[in-house]
């Protein structure tokens, strides 16, 4: 076995030349005869004589030669390695081709590698919990929202004691935590959770352990379970952290465990289904606020994960949450339908991304596939041009599959070098992508070039060089030679075949081509309606900083509102600072603390209408430019009585036919009378959904823990700057994230179909510019070729007006076929990604007009300057160039 | 007179690989030889029995050495002609070895074969 693989990995050797040397042999055969005819010679015979003999007794030396050669190396080896240097030679003798074609595929196969390199980490590899299939979240339906809201905790609570199917339910609190580990105090995201949750999720600490059942009651909550990010990045790994007490909200936490870094909750901010990708980096044993787990309906502050019994599916586990649900509107005397909705684990991190990958892989599959073509195109004009060769090849004795094997050489060479270029172009891709903070995509820093997306790019490779040279290998081998050899002279026009199978490919670069325009149209309208949509504000020149207020000194009310009302005089002082206000939640962040409002005296359930809760300081209005349709807005003198403003739509709720109810009362959140003293215009809490009724209470009435300051400024660079230290001057240890513009948070929530956009829009141009050079390329061709023809015609009288006509209708008709098949599969893809469309139909005729003329018109421009070149060919030499 | 065949087919390869045999026990014999020599020293062993085609015996030495059983150095013939010397290596002796004890033990049973006397003989 040793032996025999020596002999192989020799050979090999043998065949790429690197050992034994023709000429080595050579002298060795010739040293032979020498020596053998010396004997004789010593004999007595003549020296003639005996190298005459020698050469006798020594046998043919060529076929000994041959035979040895045979044996040095793999012979088909051989003839590969020669098919290689002669391909290499084509592609030297033409380089410009080469360059076209290589670079070609290196984007096309680079931009498809980065593309799969996204939909492979974001949707096709497992998320690291075991057991993943058995693990859901749990969200509840209320019919007066358009998505599932987050759960609460009673109601969860009831599931996990009557669902036969439910294994475990834990609930999370999302939560923040202020860590003073010297330098500036952070704020860092993290959940109070129950001690069944790490089970659940089937982690298991790597030190240390995690909660004890008896950690959730008051006072002995006081421990906490440390991610081994943070533990690395602020506590330098050290081993002997467990057991000790960190400061957390300046308050003693005893660090009892740390879980592994690849733990991950599903953090989900708002009501809306979208779980952030941000990790939770603390964990603290949740403990219940009075009350909360005796309140039915409303309360829906809970993040639920439920893992079923094996074996259990997910429909009976749903069927048995509905039917407890079902218990509950009743109960609280309300008649509206509560259900709820399981959501896969890894659908609810990375579900929301599916739709737009797979559009995006889809679109640049298809540019690779453009790019394909347009190089079998190419290779199909050269192998015109090559047919005589093949044909006195063939007509030698080379064989069909010798044939078909060269030609497919050297396409394998071209895609083979550009898959390396891709690759590395794609690795490039991927650390721009990572790096890109303004990009929320699920699991993006997963996003590598792992063995997957290797494995992927090299048949992506294979796959490429098979498309582009089999189609021109196949014509060039089953031709007729000797017809070849007649009709390669350059007098005589082209075959029908030939140009059909041209025409064909140009019109289906077209069609593609066409698709992706019109959906790069719809997806650009969309982003752009979406952002001039009225959002109820006016995001200009305002800066927004997220106020978190942890610590035993704000965990009194009083404290927080001397602190916010301090704030908010400073930063109102500030020169340049037009108004300044708070808020609970931002818009466009979505729809968050949903608690009823109804009339005094009302008993009927579809009185109570669910209602978005904000608190805000007076400025807040002002400061993003809200407008107040009726009464007014907050005042300082407001303090000492109990008011609130609605939004038109929550008035319109509460008296749909009191045309100004200002002055009137109704029930808030706390069940308490307010006076409606203001009426405020409708804000979006999302960009792409209308805008749901909101109630604003003044912030003192309920002084929240958190807030964001929203300022509004005259234009000024500085201001952000300046904000920052009149903060810092009123609480040092305030934990300060970065200070955005309200046009960066609303940048920040198009950031997924931004990044959609340009991308599918850089296919579709990079398509529209390769079908533009095929449908040149192919037209130009056939003038060349049919030079000889149109010097005929023009002979025999053909004007130049109907040369041109001549050349233009045979070069724009499969332009326009292709167009009319695009526009048709454009139609059926609109539909499908119909989710990612905002305000546009998805055959929207403007989108799909404009495609059609810019088509056309470089469709026209591309065939108009070959046939203007036809047009003015002078008859004379074309008919004198053979 | 026996004619070595130099094609694939399957005889040849026995022959081929008797050759080999041939080759490796001249070398281990005689130590460091050049192609002449073997073949010369082959013909003079077999006392002219076998006249072999001098071109056929660098396929097999090429495999030999492909396989390792045998190293080649050029040098100075007796003579003073410059040829490619080949020896047998520490791998080679093994081989050698293994394939004599096979070809012994072929040759013992074929002999057997040989020696049996049927009612007929």
């Amino acid at each position: 076995m040793k032996r025999t693989l020596r002999r192989v990995w020799n050979r090999l050797l043998g065949s790429l030349r690197l050992r034994n040397s023709d000429v080595d042999l050579a002298d060795e055969i010739d040293a032979h005869i020498q020596l053998m005819a010396d004997d004789d010679i010593r004999r007595g015979v003549p020296p003639a004589e005996a190298l005459r003999r020698a050469r006798i007794q020594f046998g043919g030396v060529d076929s000994a030669k041959e035979f040895y050669r045979d044996q040095r190396g793999f012979p088909s080896l051989d003839s590969l390695a020669q098919d290689i240097r002669y391909s290499l030679r084509g592609i030297r003798k033409n380089p410009g081709f080469a360059a076209v074609a290589i670079l070609s595929l290196a984007i096309g196969i680079g931009a498809n590698t980065a593309i799969f390199s996204v939909v492979n980490a974001v949707l096709l590899q497992p998320l690291p919990f075991p057991n993943q299939d058995r693990i859901f979240a749990v969200r509840e339906v209320l019919p007066r929202f358009t998505s599932s809201i987050p759960v609460n905790p009673l109601h969860a609570h009831e599931w996990a004691k009557h669902c036969p199917s439910l294994e475990q339910v834990a609930l999370i609190r999302n939560a923040r935590y202020q860590l003073n580990s010297g330098g500036e105090p952070e704020s860092i995201i993290g959940g109070q959770v129950p001690h069944n949750l790490f089970s659940l999720y089937g982690v298991k600490p790597i030190l240390g352990r995690t909660f004890l059942p008896e950690e959730e009651q008051p006072g002995k909550n006081r421990v906490v379970v440390l991610s081994e990010t943070l533990w690395r990045s602020h506590f330098r790994a050290d081993p002997g952290l467990v057991g000790r007490t960190i400061q957390l909200n300046e308050q003693n936490f005893q660090v009892v465990g740390i879980i592994p870094a690849w733990f991950r909750l599903p953090f989900s901010a708002g009501i809306v289904e979208q779980a952030v990708t941000v990790r939770m980096r603390i964990f603290s044993p949740l403990v219940f606020g009075q009350g909360e787990l005796s309140r039915l309906m409303g309360n829906f502050n809970y993040n639920a994960a439920a893992r079923l019994k094996p074996g259990a599916t997910a429909e009976q586990a749903l069927a048995e949450i509905n039917v407890v649900q079902a218990r509950f509107p009743q109960q609280a005397g309300s008649s509206t339908e509560l259900k709820a909705t399981l959501i896969p684990i890894h659908e609810l991190i990375a579900g929301r991304a599916r739709l737009g990958l797979w559009m995006l892989a889809g679109s640049v599959g298809a540019v690779l596939l453009i790019v394909c073509i347009n190089l079998a195109n190419l290779l199909l004009s050269r192998i015109a041009s090559r047919r005589q060769e093949a044909a006195i090849r063939t007509a030698l004795g080379a064989s069909r599959g010798r044939q078909f094997r060269l030609v497919l050489m050297e396409s394998l060479l071209l895609s083979f070098t550009g898959g390396v270029l891709g690759v590395l172009l794609a690795r490039w891709l991927l650390q721009l992508l990572v790096a890109s903070t303004t990009l929320d995509l699920p699991r993006l820093e997963e996003v590598r070039l792992d063995p997957y997306v290797l494995a992927f790019s090299f048949c992506l490779t294979v796959l490429t060089g098979f498309l582009c040279g089999a189609l021109p290998a196949w014509r060039l081998t089953h031709t007729n030679p000797q017809e070849s050899l007649h009709s390669g002279s350059r007098t005589a026009t082209e075959g029908h075949g030939g140009v059909r199978l041209r025409q064909a490919l140009i019109g289906l670069e077209v069609g593609l081509s066409a698709a992706l325009l019109i959906l790069a149209g719809l997806l650009t309208t969309s982003l752009t309606r979406l952002l001039e949509v009225d959002k109820g504000f006016d995001m200009h020149r305002v800066l927004t900083v997220d106020l978190r207020l942890a610590g035993n000194l704000y965990a009194q009310e009083v404290n927080r509102q001397r602190l916010f009302d301090r704030i908010l005089a400073k930063v109102n002082a500030m020169p340049g600072v037009h108004s300044a206000g708070i808020i609970t939640a931002l818009p466009t962040q979505g729809e968050t603390w949903l608690d009823p409002i109804y009339l005094e005296g009302n008993t009927r359930p579809e009185g109570r209408h669910t209602v978005n809760n904000r608190f805000v300081s007076p400025g807040y209005f002002r400061a993003m430019n809200i407008p107040i349709r009726a009464g007014q807005a907050f005042e300082d003198r407001d303090r000492d009585r109990r008011v609130a403003v609605l939004s038109q739509k929550a008035a319109k709720r509460l008296w749909p036919d009191v045309p100004n109810p200002v002055g009137r009362r109704f029930i808030a959140e706390d069940n308490k009378p307010v006076v409606l003293i203001g009426i405020a215009a409708d804000v979006r809490a999302t960009l792409q959904d209308e805008a749901p009724p909101t109630v604003y209470y003044p912030y003192w009435q309920r002084v929240p823990g958190s807030a964001y300051l929203v300022v509004r400024t005259a234009a000024n660079a500085n201001a952000a700057a300046a904000l920052r230290a009149a903060l810092r001057s009123e609480d040092a240890q305030l934990p300060l994230p970065p200070i955005r513009t309200m046009e960066e948070v609303v940048e920040r929530s198009v950031s997924e179909r931004r990044f959609q956009m340009t991308l599918i829009v850089g296919f579709a141009v990079a398509a529209l510019l390769v079908a533009i050079l095929g449908i040149y390329g192919v037209v130009s061709y056939s003038v060349t070729r049919r030079r000889n023809e149109i010097g005929i015609r023009m002979a025999l009288g053909a004007q130049r007006s109907q040369l041109l006509a001549l050349v233009m209708r045979q070069g724009m008709a499969p332009v326009v076929l292709g167009l009319a098949a695009g526009i048709g599969v454009a139609y059926f893809l609109a539909q499908a990604i119909r989710g990612l469309l905002f305000d546009i139909q998805p055959a929207d005729p403007t989108t799909i007009s404009l495609v059609a003329a810019i088509l056309l018109a470089v469709g026209i421009l591309a065939c108009l300057i070959p046939a203007h070149r036809a047009a003015t060919t002078d008859a004379i030499s074309a008919l004198r160039i053979d | 007179m026996l004619i070595w065949e130099t094609n694939m087919s399957s005889t040849a390869e026995v022959w081929q690989g008797t050759l080999a045999l041939m080759v490796l026990k001249t070398l281990n014999a005689m130590g460091p030889q050049h192609g002449y020599g073997i073949a010369r020293r082959i013909e003079q062993t077999s006392e002219n029995l076998l006249s072999i085609n001098h071109g056929t015996l660098y396929p097999v030495l090429l495999k030999l050495e492909q396989e390792g059983s045998i190293a080649s150095q050029w040098g100075v013939s007796e003579n003073n002609r410059r040829a490619k010397f080949y020896r047998i290596t520490k791998s080679g002796e093994k081989h050698l070895a293994s394939e004599l004890k096979q070809w012994s033990q072929a040759t013992e049973i074929v002999a057997r074969f040989v020696a049996l006397k049927g009612s007929k003989a």
